[in-house]
C-alpha cells in the first residue's frame, strides 16, 4: 500500500518537474552563435559563425553556439536537450549540433542530434572537450574554447553529408498558393483587357514566393531546420 | 415505414462514421505510446550493454573494491526478481546507486580515472543516463495523452468497447532484465 503510494507520489514529482522545465523560459535564437552571455570576442564570433555556415552548406548539418550565465533551475544538460528541440536545431534528418556553455555553472554541454549519435558518439565527444575545448575554458579563454570545438567537431563530421532541404507542407502551400494568385491574376488581366477574352494574354508578373527558413545554399542564418534529440552527447565541469 | 429505415440508416451511419474515426485516433495515441515505450526499452538495453565493459575496466585499476562489484551484482539480481512495476522501479534505482558509487571510487585510482577507455565509457554511461531520462519523460508524456483520451467522452465509450485501458507511468523495463553479464 505504501509502496503503491510512493509510486504515485513519485510520478507527482515527474510531472511537477516537467511541467516546471516548460515553464522555463528559453531565448530565442539570434544566429548560429548566441552569446546571450557576452563572453565571445567579435573575432571568435565570426569565425564560429563561418564554421557553422560551411557545416550547413557542405555537411548539411546545423550547429548552434549558445552561452548562458546559467541554466538554474534546470541542469546545463536539460536545458541543452531543451532547447535543442525547442529550437529544432538539424534538418530532418537530426543533423544537429548544440555547444552550451554555461558559465556561471563553470559547466560545458553538447547535444548531438540523433542524426549524428553514430558519428558523435557521447565519449568521442567527452574526448574532444577534454582534448581541445576545457583547457581553454579552464583558463577564461571562452571564446577561443568555442571555437576550437566547432573546429574539432567539424573536422569530424567532414566525410558526411545530410540532406536539409525537405519537401514540406510549408512548400507545398506555397506552391497551391503561388497557382491560385497566377490564376487569379490572369483571370483579371485577361478581363482588363479591352480586347475580350481570346485577345492578347499578359502574362502575370512573376510572383515572389517568400522563402521558408530551412538553411540552402549561401546567406546567413535563415533559422533552424526542425531537428531532434534526445539527451545524446557529452559535458564537462571546468 | 420507409422513413423510419432511412433515419435508422443514418444513425447507424453516423455511428459507424464516429466509431472509425475513434477507432484510428485511439490506434494513433496506444502506436505513440508502444513506440516511445519501446525507445525507453533501447536505452536501457543500452546501458546494460555498457555495464560489463565498464566493470571490467574498473577492475583492471580496483580489483579488490569487492563491494562495489557485489552491489552491482545484487541490484542487477533485485531487477532480476522484481516482479511488478513498482519493485522494478525501485531495483532500477537501486543498479543507478551502485553504478554512482563505482564511479565514485574511480576518484581514489588516478590512474583508471586517467584511463582512455574509462573516460570514454563513463561519457557512454552519463549519455545514456540522459537518454533515459528524456525518454522516460517523452513516454510518460504519450501516456498522459493516452489516459485522458480514454477517459474522455465520447471515446471512453469505444475504449470500454474495444477493452482499452489506461497505460502505467514509467516502469522498468523488460529489456533490462536481460542485461549484464558481470562476472566475478
Amino acid at each position: 500500500m505504501q509502496k503503491a503510494f510512493k509510486n504515485r507520489l513519485l510520478v507527482v514529482i515527474l510531472f511537477l518537474l516537467a511541467t516546471a522545465s516548460c515553464f522555463a523560459a528559453l531565448p530565442r535564437p539570434v544566429g548560429y552563435v548566441n552569446d546571450f552571455a557576452n563572453v565571445i570576442g567579435r573575432d571568435h564570433r565570426r569565425q564560429m559563425e563561418d564554421v557553422a555556415i560551411a557545416l550547413r552548406d557542405e555537411q548539411g548539418v546545423e550547429l548552434a553556439v549558445v552561452t548562458i550565465r546559467t541554466a538554474a533551475p534546470l541542469t546545463p544538460k536539460d536545458y541543452a536537450t531543451q532547447l535543442f528541440n525547442e529550437w529544432g536545431i538539424g534538418g530532418p534528418e537530426d543533423s544537429g549540433l548544440l555547444i552550451l556553455l554555461s558559465v556561471d555553472d563553470r559547466e560545458i554541454q553538447v547535444e548531438v542530434g540523433y542524426g549524428l549519435e553514430g558519428v558523435l558518439p557521447d565519449g568521442k565527444v567527452g574526448a574532444i572537450l577534454d582534448q581541445a575545448v576545457v583547457p581553454h575554458l579552464a583558463k577564461g579563454e571562452y571564446g577561443q574554447g568555442l571555437l576550437a570545438g566547432a573546429k574539432v567537431f567539424k573536422g569530424e563530421l567532414a566525410g558526411e553529408h545530410y540532406e536539409l532541404a525537405r519537401e514540406d507542407d510549408d512548400w507545398l502551400m506555397a506552391f497551391i498558393i503561388f497557382i491560385l494568385i497566377a490564376v487569379i491574376v490572369t483571370y483579371l488581366y485577361r478581363r482588363q483587357d479591352p480586347k475580350g477574352p481570346g485577345g492578347t494574354v499578359h502574362r502575370p508578373r512573376p510572383i515572389h514566393v517568400p522563402r521558408f527558413p530551412h538553411g540552402g545554399g549561401g546567406g546567413g542564418f535563415g533559422g533552424f531546420g526542425g531537428g531532434r534529440s534526445g539527451g545524446g552527447g557529452a559535458g564537462r565541469k571546468f | 415505414m420507409r422513413r423510419g429505415w432511412i433515419i435508422v440508416g443514418v444513425v447507424v451511419l453516423v455511428f459507424l462514421l464516429a466509431f472509425i474515426s475513434q477507432y484510428n485516433n485511439l490506434v494513433t495515441l496506444e502506436t505513440n505510446v508502444d513506440a516511445r515505450w519501446a525507445q525507453v526499452e533501447n536505452q536501457l538495453q543500452r546501458r546494460a550493454d555498457l555495464i560489463p565493459n565498464l566493470v571490467n575496466t574498473v577492475k583492471g585499476y580496483a580489483s579488490h573494491e569487492e563491494r562495489v562489484f557485489a552491489d552491482i551484482a545484487a541490484a542487477r539480481s533485485r531487477l532480476l526478481a522484481a516482479g511488478d512495476p513498482g519493485a522494478r522501479m525501485e531495483a532500477n534505482n537501486s543498479l543507478d546507486v551502485a553504478l554512482g558509487r563505482l564511479l565514485a571510487i574511480a576518484e581514489s585510482y588516478p590512474e583508471l580515472k586517467a584511463d582512455a577507455s574509462f573516460i570514454r565509457l563513463q561519457d557512454e554511461l552519463a549519455g545514456t543516463e540522459n537518454r533515459i531520462a528524456v525518454e522516460r519523460m517523452r513516454y510518460n508524456e504519450s501516456v498522459e495523452t493516452w489516459n485522458r483520451a480514454i477517459r474522455r467522452f465520447p471515446t471512453v465509450i469505444f475504449a470500454g468497447l474495444l477493452g482499452k485501458g489506461a497505460r502505467p507511468y514509467f516502469q522498468a523495463a523488460e529489456g533490462a532484465r536481460e542485461v549484464p553479464q558481470v562476472q566475478f
